[in-house]
């Protein structure tokens, strides 16, 4: 039986078809249907200047919003070969990591709801408010940040409400391993979340898996390290596990975060005096830059004429995850409502995943694909 | 004496289905952050449960694209009567940024649907949200219910 969940469904935040094909109460395979939130964001940018494209790239997604302009940014310095001075560069990578933690408290809080523990839930979602409060002190707005532009950040930050976030920081770390123990030694959490829905490094590897979800099946694979502000000047590692199961995935974000908290102290109390933006003249030519989003790797490919964008392409971390969760790990999974969880548990954002349109010549017949549909 | 029992029942009960028609999710996590201990919504008789079948408001985020031109209106109409409309965030008032030439997107909602308040912001705080739904549903829903008989 093809049981059909979504687009509006109590289980799901975002509009997405999960059609899992059911024996009866096991789950056999599952198929996905994209295309409820595809809004042409790629085309929309074509032929704007930066300063305009840089609001689209924010609105990619809601709950990363900020590594897109990040990576938006960064795609214009290499094309212009400059780079953003030190100050604005420690000023992005607290910002990267405040909106990461939030993230990650919210994708663990998700997976809680999905597993019907509703206590973890509300303390991940009760951790949460006071690092949204960091990142209102410190950009001026909860969601859609408007942080970046081209050669630095918008506005410098006081040394106030860097104390005040460092506070912040403190508070949530003293806490916090509380929360860990709970889940990590949870009897019930365990029943509901070890072993089950699992996926093999070869699997991860085949399905393109990136972020917490690759590094929760054994893939030691963090772009922070490769990104220059992260290998020059901070101290980072990086995180992975072995048992690819919904556990694994959730610890994985679990103690990421500590991790970022430590990148957060060590940016406050080592943060460079200075300006906190170039003046950057933009060439004519092409550029990629890739990062790492809370989710795993954004990418970004973008063609310029000097002044205005002639292509842009963005390839996000959620295609290649939630794909891959659809054919690798809701295989044989026990039930329906560990399915839900497992879907729960790759963190997926449509938002960003709609990236995809595929029309005839006449520009009828549109299909919305995922990767593994193209051919 | 039935009527003014059920608008007190009415008024302590609003079950909430959320319903994104492409948005950037923004708005979405701030109702979700609503469920927080901080805002604690379930204190005013709120239960978001996103089920449209016993929706009492339907908050819309996100500017309408082609796959959503008529599955809205089908989500509309399998929600009970009375039902209240509520549009959130810039993107189903006006479209917001991607209102823009060569997008796939139709915004505004009240095109499809019957909004009854609309709400600013990209995306709005989250006592913003609240307050919007306190201040429209539990009156709006009592009328509605009235005007059936």
């Amino acid at each position: 039986m093809i049981l059909p969940l979504g687009p509006i469904h109590p289980g799901l935040k975002e509009p997405l078809r999960l059609k899992l094909k059911t024996q009866g109460e096991k789950v056999i395979s599952a198929e996905i249907d994209y295309g409820y939130v595809h809004r042409g964001i790629e085309r929309i940018m074509e032929g704007k200047t930066w300063q305009k494209a840089i609001y689209l790239a924010e609105r990619v997604c809601g709950i990363c919003s900020y590594i897109h302009t990040q990576t938006f940014a960064e795609t214009f310095e290499k094309i212009s070969g400059e780079q953003a001075p030190l100050r604005a560069q420690y000023l992005r990578v607290l910002t990267n990591e405040l909106d990461r933690i939030q993230s990650h408290l919210l994708a663990n809080s998700t997976f809680f709801k999905a597993i019907e523990h509703e206590t973890l839930f509300m303390y991940m979602l009760a951790l949460r408010e006071p690092v949204m409060d960091a990142i209102e002190l410190l950009t001026g707005n909860r969601v859609n940040m408007g942080w970046n532009v081209v050669g630095g950040v918008r506005m410098d930050a006081k040394d106030i409400h860097l104390q005040q976030i460092m506070e912040i920081m403190i508070k949530l770390e003293a806490g916090y391993d509380r929360y860990v123990e709970m889940y990590e030694q949870g009897p019930l959490v365990g029943l509901r979340s070890k072993k089950v829905g699992r996926m093999s490094k070869e699997d991860a590897i085949k399905g393109r898996a990136v972020g917490p979800i690759g590094r929760g099946s054994g893939l030691k694979h963090d772009l922070r390290e490769d990104h220059h502000t992260y290998r020059d000047h901070l101290d980072f590692k990086v995180i992975w596990r072995k048992e690819g199961d919904n556990f694994a995935r959730n610890m994985n974000r679990f103690d990421e975060i500590p991790q970022s908290i430590s990148l957060i102290k060590q940016v406050i109390e080592n943060i460079p005096k200075g300006d906190t933006r170039n003046k950057v003249e933009i060439g004519k030519g092409y550029g990629e830059w890739r990062n790492e989003a809370p989710r795993g790797e954004v990418t970004y490919m973008i063609e310029t004429n000097g002044n205005l964008i002639n292509n842009v392409s963005i390839r996000t971390p959620s295609i290649m995850n939630i794909d891959s969760c659809a054919r690798y790990m809701l295989n044989d999974v026990a039930t329906v409502s560990d399915a839900i969880a497992t879907y729960a548990s790759v963190d997926p954002c449509i938002a960003c995943a709609e990236r995809v349109i595929v029309a005839n010549e006449k520009g009828e017949e549109k299909h919305y694909q995922g990767i593994f549909d193209i051919k | 004496m039935l009527d003014a029992l059920k608008d007190i029942v009415r008024k302590s009960s609003i079950h909430v289905c959320l319903v994104n028609s492409g948005g950037c999710n923004g708005c979405d996590i701030e109702v979700v952050a609503l469920l927080s201990p901080r805002y604690d919504l379930e204190q005013y008789g709120i239960y978001v449960h996103n089920n449209p079948r016993e929706a009492d408001v339907i908050l819309v985020t996100g500017a309408v694209t082609e796959q959503w031109k008529e599955n809205l209106r089908r989500i509309y109409t399998k929600a009970p009567e009375p039902k209240v409309v509520v549009a959130l965030g810039n993107c189903p008032i006006s479209g917001d940024v991607f209102n823009q030439e060569g997008s796939s997107v139709n915004a505004p909602v009240s095109d499809f649907i019957p909004v009854d308040a609309e709400l600013s912001g990209c995306p709005p705080r989250p006592s913003e949200i609240l307050e919007a739904i306190l201040a429209v549903a539990p009156g709006a829903i009592a009328a509605k219910g009235r005007q059936k008989k």
